[in-house]
């Protein structure tokens, strides 16, 4: 139990670490990157926390990006930051990236080195598992993200009341 | 200085703040709403048409009735969240303070002139950044080594690509091809657990992150066109990663 707890805030850590690297990339301003650093360990924890738990990863990433979403809104009264600052860069670790590697290669394979039928079969069924759980994925990411302000149908933070 | 004078002077400020944000990484939602916080604050209402690379703007004086039209083309595009941020409070500032245009003009420069971070920190960042994600793909600590090697040296020929200006899709294609030759070294040798992680999570500091979250939040705010042209340069950038990937996995035989 412990070692899985372990596992689950190293992974989250990282997470973190992804998220401010891509926040630097993005210039973020300074005051923010504490904020992007511990966003980025809550969306890694509660989607690893979720998978860990056999939630589907479309769905422990969609909740995950919608946590994001939601924490985004009183940070940025907090702060003085507008949203975007901080909830693009958490997101981008989530990014399903290996899935796409999974695609490529499946697709490699298929094209240019499998001869067998029946291999060809299964680099088929790669293909589409992948490549679709890789498509899916990015929705739920950016839906989850954006979701929260266009529920509260406002334009502008500044707006809501908290 | 006259009435005309004075339009064209708003105009150029407007289109120069929403060709800022654009670049900057906003989505065509904020760009919008950042001239209209503007153009309240200066007795002007604006209509602008933002596209991709040029944007077209009609503004009207509240008082005189009198309009003008100019039209501006937006640079290459580059991500920098500082800009959005110190915008947005300056828009913010510039309404419950009532700025007077020069003001606006002064932060605006102000703004321009912001540094980004040192080059060498956001090199070990990101390639910090690129072992974390091995890491989350349950690579170990040699394939956290390679993976941060990889995104090191793909980000810098990246980087020194721009340098010389080379079109953005031929430095994508060498950035992910350097990054996956190197990785794919951890494979040949057979560096830790999961060698083939730190080759999938090598390239991912390329991933267009900001261009497909952005085009779908267009998309969702019905600015179809721009949410569409977002989506196409993320299909395109993801394309020419995976070519580089591609290449590399074919000349190490990797399958």
């Amino acid at each position: 139990m412990l070692d899985i707890i372990l596992k689950l805030i190293e992974v989250s850590f990282w997470s973190g670490i992804a998220a401010l690297g891509f926040g630097l990339l993005f210039n973020i301003p300074k005051n923010a990157i504490i904020t992007v650093f511990a966003l980025g360990f809550g969306a890694g924890f509660i989607k690893f926390l979720l998978m860990h738990f056999n939630v589907h990863v479309v769905l422990g990433s969609f909740l995950a990006a919608f946590f994001v979403g939601i924490i985004s809104i009183p940070l940025a009264h907090k702060i003085h930051q507008p949203p975007v600052v901080f909830s693009i860069p958490p997101v981008i670790p989530m990014i399903p990236g290996y899935f796409a590697y999974e695609t490529v290669l499946s697709i490699m394979n298929f094209l240019f080195m499998e001869g067998d039928a029946s291999k060809r079969v299964h680099l088929i069924d790669a293909i589409f598992t992948n490549g679709f759980t890789m498509f899916f994925v990015l929705i739920a990411l950016t839906v989850g993200v954006a979701l929260p302000l266009l529920l509260l149908k406002k334009n502008s933070v500044k707006k809501i009341d908290i | 200085m006259n009435d005309t004078s004075n339009l064209i002077k708003t105009a150029n400020l407007l289109l120069d703040i929403s060709s800022l944000l654009m670049v900057s990484g906003a989505n065509t939602n904020r760009a919008n709403l950042s001239i209209d916080r503007f153009a309240s604050v200066l007795n002007c209402k604006a209509y602008s048409l933002i596209s991709h690379k040029t944007i077209i703007m009609t503004l009207t004086d509240e008082e005189t009735n009198e309009s003008c039209t100019r039209v501006q083309n937006i640079p290459p595009y580059v991500i920098d969240f500082s800009i959005i941020s110190a915008i947005s409070k300056a828009s913010w500032n510039a309404i419950t303070e009532n700025w007077s245009i020069d003001q606006i003009i002064a932060e605006i420069e102000r703004i321009k002139q912001l540094k980004r971070y040192p080059r060498l920190l956001i090199l070990v960042a990101v390639s910090l950044a690129g072992a974390g994600f091995c890491n989350i793909f349950n690579g170990d600590y040699l394939n956290m080594m390679m993976a941060f090697i990889s995104t090191f040296l793909g980000l810098f020929v990246f980087q020194q690509t721009n340098k010389l200006k080379y079109n953005l899709y031929i430095r994508l294609f060498l950035g992910s091809f350097i990054a996956s030759v190197t990785a794919s070294f951890g494979i040949l040798y057979n560096i830790g657990t999961n060698p083939q992680t730190a080759l999938a999570t090598s390239i991912l500091f390329l991933v267009p992150g900001v261009a497909l979250i952005n085009s779908f939040h267009d998309l969702l705010e019905n600015n179809v066109l721009n949410g569409m042209v977002r989506f196409t340069t993320g299909l395109m950038t993801v394309l020419a990663m995976a070519i580089g990937l591609f290449l590399a996995m074919y000349l190490f035989q990797l399958n």
